[in-house]
């Protein structure tokens, strides 16, 4: 388990966790900046199988405090019913967190893009934007041309 | 804002998810001979442009005369090259653009690297050099946050 902070949070942005199974969270923090450019305040906290339970709370906790401006971290995971979703969930009620789980990169990119926004509501467009992000162009594209 | 951009992968990624919200963008032009004449790239490449944003595929010799991109009717307006000789091309025709953002030129033995996303062959530099006499400004940002250091000169 690695937790990687970035670096404190503009004042007044809801803070973004990606927690997930192995590196493949950090890998997306690194995607999304490179299309969006530095961004602050987010976190990755990887869960290994060589991690306890208590060890991941503990960097699951740290990760919050240090992403907490006021507005409240929203925690992106990658699989309902997995370890980082339920355990991300186990800590609801000690802080202002949404969990959103299944996440991808069009989600990411509209979490990043709308931070100043509730959490309520950050999590809707998140789960919208994650769901819309998923499409099969060929059908698209085939659409087009027997509409055309 | 007008925008115009040279980048070698036209619309992608940072393009629809950092300059279209930057700039306000609500068209999208793309000045590139060889898409104006392909329609599956040119429906391909905009599959991935929000719905609320028109985009146009035009050739470098029809945007100097094209209304989108003249007088006040271009604010909005993001405009895409994919290499630094059709921006000259288009200007010499006389279109007029105050700055150009140089994104992504990839990187290509005998190339000079300015940037990790820009790196210039004589060509591109004669280009920009051509450009900057000619007024224009270069912004070598690859997406908007970046801050600013590149000097080409």
């Amino acid at each position: 388990m690695t937790e990687n902070t970035e670096t404190q949070p503009a004042p007044q942005q809801v803070g973004v966790l990606v927690v997930t199974h192995g590196e493949f969270g950090s890998a997306l923090l690194d995607a999304a900046q490179m299309i969006l450019g530095r961004q602050q305040g987010l976190a990755a906290v990887s869960v290994q199988v060589t991690n306890g339970v208590d060890e991941v709370v503990v960097a699951l906790k740290a990760g919050l405090a240090s992403l907490e401006t006021g507005l409240g971290v929203i925690v992106l995971t990658d699989l309902f019913g997995g370890t980082p979703t339920t355990l991300s969930l186990s800590l609801l009620k000690t802080g202002n967190l949404e969990v959103v789980a299944g996440v991808n990169l069009p989600m990411l990119l509209k979490v990043l893009q709308n931070r100043t926004q509730s959490l309520s509501e950050l999590a809707g467009q998140a789960k919208a934007a994650g769901q819309q992000g998923i499409v099969v162009p060929g059908e698209m594209l085939r659409k087009k041309a027997a509409g055309s | 804002m007008f925008w115009v951009r040279v980048d070698n992968r036209l619309i992608h990624g940072q393009v629809v998810e950092a300059w279209v919200p930057y700039i306000g963008a609500r068209s999208i032009i793309v000045g590139n001979d060889d898409l104006a004449r392909d329609e599956l790239q040119q429906e391909i490449m905009a599959l991935a442009i929000p719905r609320a944003v028109d985009s146009a595929f035009l050739l470098i010799d029809q945007l100097a005369g094209d209304s989108r991109l003249n007088g006040p009717g271009r604010d909005a307006t993001l405009l895409l090259f994919s290499c630094c000789l059709d921006v000259r091309r288009a200007v010499d025709k006389g279109l007029r653009l105050e700055t150009l953002n140089v994104g992504n030129l990839h990187y290509g033995t005998g190339k000079r690297q300015l940037s990790p996303s820009v790196s210039l062959g004589a060509d591109d530099e004669s280009c920009l050099r051509y450009l900057q006499g000619k007024g224009v400004e270069l912004d070598f940002r690859c997406v908007p946050n970046d801050p600013v250091p590149v000097r080409f000169t």
